[in-house]
This record gives structure tokens, sequence and C-alpha cells, in this order.
């Protein structure tokens, strides 16, 4: 008996060693530990070796039970990784650089540069309004202090319409209904559409688009429009913009400025962007006129506040290097897809 | 307009002072320069020399060779100018001399030895002519550098016109001239000019105006002096150069006198020819006229038009263009001078109008202050006097002075000064810088008491702010040190609407691959009839460049097949979208109402019209599902309104009875104009509406602990049955255990199921208190098919 354990030992480990998949490890613990397995019939047999011995058989082929089983774990073990390394070496190579399908749309580059804007602001509290496209003459221009006899009425730059309205020449024809609607202090931004009367080329648009801001409190001077400005500017360009203000005419503030921005894309060195003049002229701002102000129904005595504006499609020209204005309004989706979503 | 550093020099000194650092701070405290260029300094070694003898050069017809005396020694020149002459005074680049930066060589012409060039003006940088050689006066010594004779070096710098458009006092180099002495500090020399008072006994020039306005008169003021003996003919060299270094063309004496006038103190001069007009009237004209000005030019003049008469006959456009008639001839001695204002925004209309925008046109449209006629002509003699000592007077100082600008007081704080600009500047400061732009100031304790004077009063200055402006810019912005101001903080109220836009194009642009586009607002009237599209009648531009396009547009769907019909030309493909403006006129006189519409369309050229229905679908459920999370209803619209919108599959969008928008297959005309091998879908959708709805606050549903079954059935109904009336019916079938239906989907095949179509919806059931029992499920499955079976839908076998 005890040689039978052991040559059957000697046979499974022999037997083991040559199989090669998992189908004949399990014939191999069917025929060894199964029902009817040579291992188990030795157990089922014990009854019939002398007493004195039947403990240390049972004992024993009780031992090479477990040694088989282990055998036979082992085997599976190896089975199972020889199987995964074939897989994978037998696996499909992909091929990465094909290209596909990311089904992405896109924003239009105002929306993408007005979002981000807007972000900006509403994190420094301005408060985003909305204005109409079709204002009445006393909004676009009477309530920011455009007097009658000043160009911009005349009908060559606006776009006049058959019911005395006309299409707003300016974001700051907002600029009356929100101090109404605010009243002080007043911090808010309205970005809009914005038309004009002119012949379309490479750097003229009839349709384009702005962003006016205005901030009114009491004792805002000069100096906190200049911080002001310089901290909005370093946010839109993510870097410390150097700024510098010169006098500019606007009706609707006094004094008016022309804030000019040291190109933050040369540093000032002279490239594309700034036509190597190192400053760009990039925003027209001011003290809120005191007629505008009182117009809004806003005490000049107490308040006074500043505006500023920005050239929403000209900032989105620089972001992109888009170099024809014309490209914003083309519905074009061969340039428009270009600018994705961010 | 250009200033001549030179001319500035006149009334300001400017010496040890750094002229570019200058023009820096001229942009940074008055107006912007857009660029400066040097004149004359390229011009080296040239002199007057004198020509000696003049002979002709065989076999050319244009050549002579000269003898010319330098002063130093006596030089051969050949010199194809026509007016050569033996003793002319004339212009010479010597050997080793540079013009225009070029050195000047020896040179062989005709075979003969050149040892220097006699110079046009042309050649000297100071004219455009090149008619010929330059001759210097007689008295003029050999030898002398030309620099030592005409003033040639100078700097120019050009500044923005349209940054002068509220300074009417800029528009002449004595205005300048006074910013400079602000920005330097130092002072203004006082204008030189004629005492006029010493001709008050002379006759009185007849000078009439017609005021048809009291309030707004057109003429506010007109002065005039007769001057005869005017004999010289040429201007001298000095004004000569300023006046073509500033961009205008030297033409005669009086002509270049008038516009030398005009550069210096900004005040437009006409002479008249005295012998055509020795008085003046001002009035418009009674009816339509045809007029000839003084560039020979004949024009039909409006009726009202603002002319200058000599009795019944007009001479002149006031303030615009003197008449062909009336100018001054070669033979013109004696001349009758006008110094006038008159409206500027008649002014601008009228030479707007005539296409004639002259540079008076362009000053007094500005708005000049009248006290400068005055001083114009008393500032006119005193030069003319100068350049043509001959001259004499016969007439007082003649003027009608209709309307005066009222004196402009401003009392103002030092300390409100100080906190307008967020500065505190010194009280010398202050009252040094209002005194040099020539403001007259009293000042008690902080108190400032500001007398305007009238050439900033005409409209620029007029409170407080304005002087806030002219102290602040005077200091330098750049001077000013940011500082921030401790507002209130109050948290940003976030606009729903706005959200909802963003929100919406964001899913768009991810989830669909739609692409967002900008259009115009009005409508593409040549496409439409291009394309079959029929747009309502709407509000119009009355002056658009293009007269076509002058309908503002009432629907997006227009704009938005433009898009369709520009892609689709190169793509299988396209998804676009425009947040966008419609507009609807009443065409009763009154304001537009304006709406936000959201208009999308889709076109393929490999799905089909129900896919992308069913795509547009998906957009209207999610973007009004993800921001309200409300409930969309879709009806077919019985009747349509549109000829884009397909009169079968055009869909109403609602929610609850409110219409919102629509989603509509392209009718196939129209299509088929765009692209006949795709399939097209629009979306409209009212944003405005859609952003005023309240939005429904997600709710919680606990989830079941207890395992949920699914079962599927696949039902067969008849063809018309909407999917919405088996919902029904589901809803409606009492299940107990009902948790959530889907629709797996619909097979339709017209032989196998002729009239009928399949759906097969997958149910899923479940307790919350239980497990489900088999009986349980069965009883359930057995609800809903006896519900459906009610009204003849059954299970599929």
């Amino acid at each position: 008996m005890e040689d039978k354990i052991k040559s059957l030992k000697e046979q499974a480990i022999k037997k083991l060693e040559e199989i090669k998949n998992a189908q004949d490890v399990e014939n191999i613990r069917v025929e060894y530990l199964g029902k009817k397995g040579e291992v188990v019939e030795i157990l089922k047999n014990l009854k019939n070796v002398e007493k004195e011995k039947r403990k240390e058989i049972g004992e024993k082929a009780n031992v090479l039970r477990e040694e088989i089983e282990k055998l036979i774990e082992t085997k599976k073990e190896e089975i199972k990784e020889k199987e995964y390394e074939d897989k994978i070496k037998n696996a499909e190579k992909i091929d990465i650089t094909v290209p596909v399908d990311e089904n992405l749309g896109s924003l239009h580059p105002i929306t993408i540069v007005q979002r981000e804007l807007e972000d900006i602001f509403t994190s420094m509290g301005f408060t985003v309004e909305d204005g109409n496209e079709v204002e009445t003459e006393y909004n676009n221009f009477e309530a920011v202090n455009v007097p009658h006899y000043h160009p911009a009425r005349d009908m060559q730059d606006t776009f006049w319409l058959e019911n005395g309205e006309l299409l707003k020449t300016q974001t700051s024809a907002a600029q009356n209904k929100i101090m109404k609607k605010y009243g002080t202090p007043l911090k808010a931004i309205f970005p809009g559409r914005c038309f004009r009367n002119e012949a379309l080329d490479a750097s003229h648009e009839n349709t384009f688009f702005q962003m006016e801001g205005m901030m009114i409190d009491e004792n805002v001077s000069i100096a906190n429009l200049i911080y002001f400005m310089k901290k909005l500017l370093s946010e839109v360009f993510k870097k410390e913009v150097e700024v510098r203000l010169r006098p500019g005419y606007f009706p609707f503030v006094e004094p008016g400025f022309e804030l000019d921005i040291k190109c933050p894309y040369c540093n000032g060195v002279g490239c594309k962007v700034c036509k190597n003049g190192s400053w760009i002229e990039l925003c027209p701002c001011g003290m809120i006129h005191p007629n505008v102000l009182r117009m809004g129904g806003i005490d000049p005595e107490k308040y006074s506040g500043f505006a500023f504006g920005l050239g929403l499609s000209r900032l989105a020209m620089m972001k992109y290097n888009i170099n024809d204005l014309r490209v914003l309004n083309s519905c074009d989706l061969r340039a428009l897809k270009q600018m994705k979503i961010k | 307009m250009y200033i001549s550093i030179n001319w500035i020099k006149d009334f300001v000194d400017l010496d040890g002072i750094d002229v570019e650092k200058l023009i820096y701070k001229f942009t940074m405290s008055t107006a912007e320069v857009e660029g400066i260029e040097k004149k004359g300094y390229d011009v080296n070694g040239v002199i007057a020399a004198q020509i000696l003898s003049v002979e002709n050069v065989e076999n050319s017809k244009k050549l002579h060779k000269l003898m010319v005396d330098t002063g130093k020694e006596k030089i051969q020149v050949i010199c194809g100018a026509p007016n050569v002459r033996e003793g002319a005074k004339v212009v010479l680049a010597t050997v080793g001399s540079t013009i225009a930066g070029q050195k000047i060589g020896k040179a062989t012409l005709a075979g003969l030895e050149s040892n220097g060039m006699c110079l046009s003006e042309k050649e000297l940088g100071i004219s455009d002519d090149h008619s010929g050689i330059m001759i210097l006066d007689d008295d003029v010594k050999i030898g002398t550098d030309i620099k030592e004779i005409i003033p040639i070096e100078d700097v120019i710098y050009e500044v923005d016109n349209k940054s002068l458009t509220n300074r009417p006092d800029l528009w002449g180099h004595y205005g300048i001239a006074r910013e400079i002495a602000a920005i330097t500090g130092r002072k203004l020399k006082p204008l030189q000019v004629e005492d006029l008072r010493q001709y008050q006994k002379l006759e009185e020039l007849s000078i009439g105006v017609a005021v048809e306005d009291d309030d707004n008169p057109l003429c506010l003021r007109y002065s005039s002096m007769r001057v005869e003996n005017v004999t010289k003919k040429q201007s001298s060299w000095k004004m000569k150069v300023r006046l073509y270094y500033c961009g205008m063309r030297s033409i005669n004496l009086l002509a270049d006198m008038t516009n030398y006038i005009m550069m210096e103190l900004g005040q437009p001069m006409h002479a008249f020819d005295n012998r055509i007009v020795d008085s003046v009237n001002v009035k418009t004209l009674p009816e339509a006229t045809k007029f000839k000005t003084l560039d020979g030019q004949e024009r039909v003049l409006d009726k009202g038009t603002l002319m200058i008469w000599h009795n019944d006959t007009p001479v002149g456009i006031a303030g615009i263009m003197g008449g062909l008639e009336s100018e001054i001839k070669d033979d013109t001695t004696t001349l009758f001078l006008e110094s006038a204002n008159f409206d500027a925004v008649q002014i601008r209309k009228t030479a707007s109008k005539l296409d004639l925008r002259t540079d008076a046109a362009a000053h007094y449209e500005k708005t000049l202050d009248p006290e400068l006629t005055e001083i114009a002509i008393a500032r006119f003699i005193k030069l003319l006097k100068e350049e043509d000592k001959d001259i004499r007077i016969t007439s007082r100082f003649s003027d009608v002075y209709i309307k005066r600008y009222p004196h402009i007081t401003i009392e103002i704080d030092k300390d409100y000064i100080d906190r307008s600009i967020g500065k505190v500047l010194s009280m010398d400061e202050v009252t040094t810088t209002l005194k040099n732009l020539e403001y007259n100031i009293k000042v008690k304790g902080k108190n400032i008491t500001i007398d305007v004077p009238t050439f900033r009063a005409t409209k620029d200055v007029s409170q407080k702010a304005d002087i806030i402006e002219e102290i602040a810019r005077i200091h330098g912005y750049d001077n000013i040190t940011p500082e921030s101001n401790l507002w209130k903080i109050a948290p940003v109220e976030k606009d729903p609407a706005r959200e909802l836009e963003y929100s919406a194009k964001e899913l768009l642009a991810t989830k669909y691959g739609a692409s967002e586009i900008h259009s115009y607002v009005w409508y593409n009237t040549e496409l439409n009839n291009e394309l079959g599209i029929k747009v309502k009648d709407n509000l119009k531009i009355v002056n658009g460049i293009v007269r076509l396009d002058n309908t503002l547009r009432h629907e997006m769907a227009p704009t938005i097949l433009y898009a369709i019909e520009k892609n689709m030309k190169y793509m299988n493909e396209c998804k676009v979208f425009e947040i966008g403006r419609t507009f609807e006129y009443h065409f009763d006189g009154k304001e537009a109402e304006e709406y936000k519409v959201l208009g999308i369309g889709l076109a393929s050229t490999s799905k089909s019209e129900k896919e992308l229905v069913y795509t547009a679908k998906s957009m209207v459920d999610n973007i009004v599902g993800i921001n309200k999370n409300i409930n969309v209803s879709y009806s077919n619209i019985e009747l349509v309104q549109n000829n884009w919108m397909h009169p079968v599959n055009s869909f109403s969008v609602k929610i609850d009875r409110q219409e919102i928008g629509y989603i509509t297959v392209v009718h196939p005309k129209i299509k088929d104009r765009i692209n006949p091998k795709s399939a097209m879908v629009i979306i409209e959708l009212r944003m405005d509406i859609l952003g005023e709805i309240a939005k429904n606050d997600i709710q919680y549903k606990e989830v079941s602990k207890y395992q949920t079954v699914n079962f599927d059935l696949s039902l067969i109904a008849k063809k018309d049955v909407k999917y919405a009336q088996i919902e029904e019916i589901i809803k409606n079938s009492k299940m107990e255990y009902l948790i959530d239906y889907n629709l797996m989907n619909i097979y339709e095949n017209a032989e196998k199921l002729t009239g009928k179509k399949a759906v097969t919806v997958r149910f899923t059931i479940g307790s919350y208190t239980d497990t489900l029992t088999k009986e349980q499920i069965d009883s359930e499955r057995e609800k809903v098919l006896n519900a459906l079976k009610e009204k003849e839908i059954y299970i599929y076998e």
C-alpha cells in the first residue's frame, strides 16, 4: 500500500509535467481525486487494510491527496499564466495614430472670450446684464450725453429703422437702463452685439461685439480706475500687464481716456499683434460724465464712477490670431470649428 | 493735422527740451500723435550760388552748361531746367553735399562734367514743384548755407484728427502751443497782432446777416476788413515751407495767408476780390441753385443752404468754399477779407451733403470760438504787412456779432479735485496748470473760482469734471498711483437666463457636436429668393448700405438655412446653432419687440429625416430637462406658418400649454435647392420664454433595496398608433409595482407587418418592501397586457 501511494505520487507528478492545457489538468484531478479517483479509492478501501496500519496509511493517503491537489493548483496557475501570455502575445496591435471622430462641436470665439471675461468680472463682484439690439435714440445717444450735433448721430454711421429706433451702435446704450435698475453702488458689465453702417473689410464689420462695464460708488477716483483696469487686464491676459492712460474723447465720460497696454504678446518689443507699435490701444474708458449719471437718476455730487469698453471681437481676434474680422460672422465651420469650446 | 515744431517755437521757448520726449508727453496729456517726421535734416552742404553764364549744350534740347559761382570757386554745372538765366541766384548742391540723404558726386551729362546740381523746390523737399530750379532773391549772399536762408529743418508731428474733435482750440498751432506751454511749464508768448483800433475812423464795410432763428443763428459772427495795394504774389520761403510741411500747397500770397492763419489760429478766412465783392449779405438760398465753386465745379445747392451774397448774387458757400467768380486773380490788388463764424452742425450737414469736406468746413464743424474772427484779422494784417509792406488798410474793422456764447464760471473745491483724481496735488500745481491753460482763476482758501476762456467755452469745458480732466491730464495719468477702493462686498446674483444660454450652448457643442455661429440680424434677400424662402414683412433699416438686405429677421430659421447652405457645399453633415435676436414689428411706428431665440440646424447626407428629428428632440429634451428639470411635450403642427416648415413633419414644442418653439423637417422644395442629397431639420426655441420658466427642483427618489424585475413586451399595434398613446395606456394600467419603462425599438416592415408595427417596451417592476413573487410579477404583466388589449394592442407572437 505504501508503495502504491509513493508510486501514485510519482506518477501524478510525471503526468502533470507533461500536460499543456486546463482540460488535461481536470482529467488528472478526476483520475486521482475524483469520486472514483485513485487516491479516493485508497481512502475508500482503508477498511480492507489491517487495523494497525490503517491509521498510518490513512494519513499518508490524505497527505498524498493534499500534495496532488497542490500540484494541480500550481499547474492550473501555470497554464492560466501561459494562456494570458499567449493572449497578450497575440493581441491585435491597435494603431493609435488612426484619426477618431471625437464628435466635439465648437463655441463661437466671441462666446468663449465673453464667458472668460464674465467669469473674471463676476469674481470681482460685477453683475452681468443684457441689453437690446434694437434701441431707442434716447438710450443710444441722448442718455449717454451724445449731443444732437455730434457726428455719431449722422445718418451714415447708424442703422436707423423705419419706426425711428436704431440698431444700437454701442453697448453704452444700456447704461441708462442699468443705472435706473440698480441705482448705487453699481458694478455691472453688459456685453452685446453692436452695429455700424459700414462697408465690410478685414478690419470693419457692420456687426460686432463689445463689452462695457461701469462701476459707481462714493469717491471713485481716476486712481481707482487705473488700479481696476490694470488688475482686470492682467487677469484677461493671464499675466501682469503694463497699462497707460492718455486723453481720449467719448461723450459719455469726462475725463475720457484711451487705455493702451504694453503688448502682452511681445512685451513691447514689437510684433504682428501690436504692429510693432509696442502699445496696443485696447479700451476706451473714463469717469462717467455727470450728465450721464444725472440722467440715470444718480447724483453726481455724491457719486462718481468709471466706465470702460472692451472690444470682444478684437479680443477674440487677438486670442486666436484671426486676421480678418469677417471670419467671425462668416458662419463658415471650416474656420469656426477650429476654436473648439475653450 | 500736422504740427510744425518751428511754428510752435514762435510761441513757446523750447530751448533745452527733447522734442521727441515732448511729443510723447503730448500724446499722454493732450491727443494721440500718429507719427513724427524730421524734415530737412537729410540736407547738408547745400548753398546759395550764382549763375555766371549759360550756354546751350550741343545736341541737347534741354541741357545747359552753366558756370556757377559758389563764393569760393567757379564751377561747371550741367542743368536741364528751363528757367536758368545769367545772374540768377540759385540753390546749389555741391559735390559732397547731401540731399534727401543722398550724397551728390561728380556727374557726366552729355559728355560734360557737372560739379553739382541746381535744385528745384521738390529736390530740396520744400514743395512738389519740379517745373524749374529755385531762384533766390537777389540780395542773398552767395556761399551761404541754404538753411540760413530757408528754415528747412523742422520736426513735424501728426496728431490724430479724431482725438481733437472735442477741442476746437487745438485746430491751430497757437492752441497746440498753449498745450505745450502747460505741459512743459513754460510761458506762452502773446500773439503778435495788428492794433485794429487805429483804423476805427475808416469806412465801415457793408455786412448784412439775416437771422432766421434767434436761438440758433446759422451765422454767429461776420467780420471783415478791406486791404488795398497788395502787389506781392509770392509768399515768403518761411511761410511756403511751413504750409508745405503741414500738408498744404502754396498757391499765391493771399491764398497762402488765409491758409496760414487757419493753421495758426484755427480760424478759416476767405479773401474776395474787392472788384467783385465789396459788401456782403449772409442768408440762405430761397431755392435750389446751381453754383460754381472755386475748384471750378458746378454744384447744385439745396434750398436753405447758407450762402455769402454780394447784392443778389451768391459768391460763396458759407464756411465751406468760395465761388469761382469772386476768387483772387493774378491782377487782384484789393481784397475784401472774410473772417466769420458759422453754426457747426449746419456746416457739417452741408459739407457732407455736397461731399465737399474742405479744411474750412472741418474747422467750423468743431464749433469755433467766435471771438477768433477779430483776432484772426488782426493777425492776418500783421503778417501780411511783414510779407508785403506796401499794403494799405482802407476800412475799419467791420463786424456783425450775432451770438456770443455764455460766459462760464466754475467753482471747484481743492478736496474735490484730489478725491476725483485719487491723489493729493499741491494747490500750486493746480493753479499753475489752470493759468498756463489760460483760465482766469481766483483762489479763496480751498475754493477755486475758474473763468473759462472763450476758446474753451463753445462746448468743451462747462463743468467740474472738465476741470478735473485738465488738471489730471497735465499732471500726467502715468503719475497717478493705482489705488484700490474698499468697495462694499456683496454676492453677485447670477442671471439664470444667461446661465441657461451657456449651458445650452455647451450641451449642443459637447454632446451633439454642433457648432455655434454668428450671423446678421437682417435677412439676406438675395439668398431668400434663390432658396425660395418666404419671410414675413418686418421692421426695416432705412439707410443700410446694401439696400436689398434691409429687413430685420422675424425668425431665426432663414439665418440657420443660410449657414447650412454655406457649409453643406463641402461637408456631409453639419450641425449649427445660434442664440440670436428676432424682432416683431406691427407697422404702427411703435417700438419693436425683441426676442431671444435659439436656432439649430441639422443637415446630413447619410442620416434620415427621422433620425435628425429624433436628434433634434433629444437636444430640446436635454436643454429643457437639464436646465429646468421639466418635461416637454411635442405635437404635430396642423397648419404651418412658414414655407420652410414641413407640412406633415413639423412639431410644436410646449411646456405645459406654453409654446416655446418648434422642430421641423425642412420643406423638400427649399431643402432641394440647398442640397437635394441631404436631410435637414430646423429647431427654433424661445430662450427668453424658457429663461422665465421656473426650475423644478430635483427630488431624490429612494432606490428599492429589493430586487427589481425586468421583462420585455413586444407589442403589435396599428401603424398610426403613437408611442405617446402606448405610454398613456401603460401609465393608466394600474400596475402596482411599475418603476420604469423604456422603449427598446419600433419595428416596421411593409411585407411582414402590413399596416402595423411592432413596439418593444422594457418594464422594470419592483417593490420597496419585498421581493416580488412570481404571482405578483405575472399579475403585473397581465394588467398591462389587458389594458393594451382594450386598445387593440396585442402581444407579438
